[in-house]
């Protein structure tokens, strides 16, 4: 009878699981087969090299090449800028923060996740392209720097979250070993506690890149979105045009059915082709550390080997070398780069104490730095925002376009679709989370399936989950415009965050406390249930609170599945369309002349939103976190 | 806890959706239609279903944008009842879907904007078609002083572009490093803070952020507003549609009597379009 119940849960675990993969072939299957006229006539090798992209050309031509460098490009500059600066954050905070710094510190990160895309990507157009304008004494600051910086920044949290979590989770005893034999703190932290939480961090880079690759409306408004190839290659300042930002320019306004149509279809299945490759490449990467790095468990080696550590030093050295150039003009960047050298080969020299100090200073530089940014991002909209901000404004329905009245069929929309995105995404994720870490230790051929579904799905764009939405949703299922359908896309979208998150929170607890509960005669379902989910709780949390942040924010997903611009009533059923606030935002932003008062205003209603529910769930977590001790 | 409030928002919503008894907001005679489509036609489908809803308590007109294509084939698949396009149909969709009626409920005059630090006033449309494929490259070869000419256009499914390549470029391509903008809002927002900038955008768009070019044509030189567009003088000008599959009924035909109207015709040209 027990075992009966236990297989049973296992398979509901498995089918949880396997969700994510259904999901995939499902989005494939719908834009693969829209794409299909396209590559009937121009051929998936002339697409992929040709690097001319014309489609209202006299004579039309649809060459991707030029988007898919511009993507490369943009994300590389983006992970160069958040990677270095995201995993010092988070040694900083996980290491070396008082903890009231930390108790601000960490939920202020937290927010940065929590701003739309939509308000970055105005932020972006206003002060920074032109602050790069003047800075580099050029023509246009939008460019592939202008893009770079603002991924970086947006996927700071997620690096820095999920990093940060990965370090706590060392055992207490690696540290203390390490400090017990007369290392340093900054060798324990550099020598000890990073490599043992390279899996963790690996995961968060993934993670951040996924976010990186995905997103669009930022993208759009500062990257300049001409489709030419830098020239040369190293011209940061050049404009440049990513195959996400051409889907989402592009889509709204073609004529379904034509061959600019599908030739943005193909440019999705393009986008998900380069999405699976750099997923590989992470998975293959991470395979290879673990491996390297020794078995989960018992025979855990806390220490890398020498030959690995040097590839993963090596790979830091060469992003710090493009974020200085990135950063400074090259003479500047030379100089820069020349004293760091001489850092690295004093460094030997230099006393254990002193390159410390060194050390710890450039951590504490790199919080400083990245608070800052949500400084002046919070500062500003606050700033323009406030003077909108009335009790009319929050209770009354928009009038006059947006312009006067208020927004509070957007607020209470945005809640529903938010509150069902994760009544959906909540347990099919922390499901398939279960089954992956509790039921298939070793792992074989389906979790490996399932595993890349999840990691195909993480990477998708968010538009390309709008368009799926409406191909799928709204007209093969007949959902319609609708709350549900919205639901759903949203859903899909934060799931793997959730599903990831909570698998890293569940190998976070030590695997003697399941032995000892299964010792005791526990079985499996009892174990996970009442020992080792509840330990867990915090690091589920941290992921929906990352998932509640992204869904509040996003405006692809719901530009054609679930969001009016206008609405009389609120929505009475789950078949009905919604007014949403980052859609209202981006409507007010781009289409209505005059309103800028109230775009503030509802993007900094938006903020006000999502700190209320962060405020909320951190102030669960930490709770939590206060009964855990191993 | 967490959970409890989000289990909360959920069971909220779908408990409405539940509700069997009739509250004074969901009284049956409510009837509803959905506007969706063009960006650039949302202001005035928008102002005039406001207006329109005022008048009459039963009726709940939802717009949405999207875009041309989007709304095109959102009232061709059922999913909304009105569809907005900047544009008229193209070939492609003609064929597809043969029912659609179309309605015309505004026109647009296409200014062309450049930033205020610009010295230039007017163009003709040969000098702007050369800015846009590249060949003229700088101000000073226009009259200006010496400064690049930053190149903005709109992506290529923007109706607005479509217009303007018909018009102004007679097809011929744009230069490769034009920056390309997803929005009217977008494009105005550009040339207002980078020196040096030109671009195009619809009359409701025009303020003093940036400077709207005369076209000098036939000897005068045509300033963008709604008399010239009116008038017939201003070249660059098209006409924004709306579309039901059939000929509309009931609510749908209420509210596109009432945009056609003097009254909806008055919005449109406080929304800075000119009237049908």
């Amino acid at each position: 009878m027990r075992r009966q119940k236990d297989i049973l849960i296992r398979s509901l675990w498995f089918a949880t699981a396997s969700f994510a993969v259904l999901s995939v072939f499902f989005i494939i299957f719908f834009l693969v087969r829209d794409s299909i006229p396209l590559f009937q006539t121009v051929g998936v090798l002339d697409l992929i090299t040709e690097s001319t992209w014309n489609p209202t050309g006299a004579t039309p031509s649809y060459g991707v090449f030029s988007l898919i460098v511009g993507t490369l490009l943009v994300t590389l500059g983006a992970m160069a800028i958040a990677v270095p600066l995201g995993l010092a954050s988070a040694v900083y905070l996980s290491e070396l923060a008082p903890p009231k710094v930390k108790a601000a510190a960490k939920p202020a990160i937290e927010l940065l996740a929590g701003i739309p895309s939509v308000v970055y990507g105005f932020f972006g157009l206003i002060i920074l392209t032109d602050w790069l304008r003047v800075t580099f004494d050029v023509p246009s600051g939008e460019s592939w720097l202008a893009g770079s910086i603002l991924l970086g920044i947006m996927a700071l949290p997620t690096i820095i979250s999920v990093s940060e979590d990965a370090l706590n989770m060392v055992p207490r005893m690696f540290k203390e070993g390490s400090l017990a034999l007369g290392a340093t703190h900054w060798q324990t932290i550099s020598r000890v506690l990073v490599p043992s939480a390279i899996s963790g961090i690996t995961a968060a880079v993934i993670l951040g890149m996924g976010r990186a690759i995905g997103e669009t409306m930022a993208v759009i408004m500062v990257c300049g979105n001409a489709a030419v190839i830098p020239d040369p290659i190293t011209n940061v300042l050049s404009p440049v045009r990513t195959l996400t930002g051409t889907l989402g320019i592009e889509m709204g306004e073609v004529a379904v059915g034509s061959m600019h149509y599908s030739a943005l279809f193909a440019v999705a299945v393009v986008l998900l082709a380069i999405t699976l490759i750099v997923n590989l490449a992470a998975v293959a990467i991470l395979k290879h550390i673990r491996s390297t790095h020794g078995a989960e468990g018992s025979g855990r080696t806390p220490l890398l080997p020498a030959n690995s550590g040097m590839a993963v030093r090596a790979g830091l050295a060469l992003m710090a070398a493009v974020l200085v150039f990135v950063l400074f003009p090259p003479i500047t960047a030379l100089a820069v780069l020349a004293s760091l050298a001489v850092l690295l080969v004093a460094k030997d020299r230099v006393s254990p104490k002193v390159s410390q100090k060194i050390a710890f200073s450039l951590l504490w530089g790199a919080i400083a730095a990245v608070l800052c940014v949500l400084g002046i991002i919070l500062l500003y909209i606050i700033v323009n925002g406030l003077p909108a901000l009335t009790w009319e404004f929050l209770t009354q329905p928009p009038r006059d376009l947006g312009r006067a009245g208020g927004i509070f069929p957007a607020i209470v929309g945005t809640l529903y679709l938010v509150g069902g995105a994760i009544a959906f995404a909540l347990p099919i994720g922390i499901g398939a989370a279960i089954y992956l870490s509790e039921y298939t230790r070793g792992g074989n051929r389906i979790t490996d399936i399932i595993r890349t579904g999840i990691d195909l799905l993480n990477g998708m764009p968010s538009i390309v989950f709008g368009l799926f939405g409406f191909a799928f949703l709204v007209i093969f299922l007949n959902f319609g415009v609708s709350l549900l359908a919205g639901m759903i896309t949203l859903g899909l979208m934060i799931l793997p965050t959730i599903i990831r998150t909570t698998e890293e929170a569940l190998k976070s607890v030590p695997v003697s406390v399941r032995e000892g509960s299964l010792a005791l005669g526990a079985t499996k379902w009892q174990t996970i249930s009442r020992v080792v989910l509840p330990p867990a709780v915090p690091g589920i949390l941290t992921g929906t609170i990352l998932s509640i942040g992204r869904a509040a924010g996003e405006t692809a997903p719901i530009l054609f599945t679930a969001a009016v611009f206008s609405k009389r009533f609120l929505p009475t059923s789950v078949s009905e369309p919604v007014m949403a606030l980052p859609y209202h935002l981006f409507v007010l932003a781009t289409n209505v002349p005059g309103a800028t008062k109230n775009q503030y205003g509802t993007a900094l209603v938006l903020l006000i939103l999502v700190v209320a529910i962060y405020a909320v769930a951190i102030g669960i977590r930490s709770r939590y976190q206060k009964n855990i001790r191993w | 806890m967490a959970l409890l409030v989000l289990a909360t928002l959920f069971t909220g919503c779908v408990g409405n959706g539940g509700e069997t008894t009739p509250t004074p907001t969901t009284a049956p005679s409510v009837q509803s239609i959905s506007v969706t489509g063009s960006t650039t036609v949302l202001p005035i489908a928008q102002k005039a279903a406001e207006s329109y809803m005022d008048a009459n308590a039963y009726a709940d007109i939802q717009v949405s944008g999207g875009g041309s294509g989007a709304g095109v084939q959102a009232v061709c698949e059922g999913t909304a009842d009105i569809g907005m396009a900047s544009r008229d149909l193209k070939a492609a969709e003609k064929e597809k879907y043969p029912d659609l009626v179309q309605y015309v409920v505004a026109r647009d005059g296409i200014a062309v904007i450049v930033n205020p630090a610009v010295a230039v006033n007017s163009l003709t449309i040969e000098q702007i078609k050369a800015i846009y494929t590249g060949e003229t490259k700088n101000w000073k070869e226009l009259g200006g002083s010496d400064m690049t000419i930053v190149v903005i256009g709109r992506d290529s499914s923007s109706g607005t572009r479509e217009f303007f390549s018909e018009k102004v470029m007679e097809k011929a391509d744009y230069v490769s490093t034009q920056l390309e903008k997803n929005s009217n809002g977008a494009v105005k927002q550009t040339v207002a803070q980078t020196p040096g900038s030109i671009g195009y955008v619809g009359l409701g768009y025009l303020d003093a952020t940036v400077k709207a070019l005369k076209i000098d044509a036939d000897g005068k030189s045509v300033e963008p507003s709604i008399e010239t567009v009116t008038s017939g003088d201003y070249p660059i000008a098209r006409t924004l549609n709306m579309f039901t599959k059939g000929e509309a009924s009931g609510l749908s035909k209420d509210y596109l009597d009432y945009i056609l109207s003097p009254a909806g015709q008055k919005i449109v040209e406080e929304e800075g379009f000119v009237s049908a």
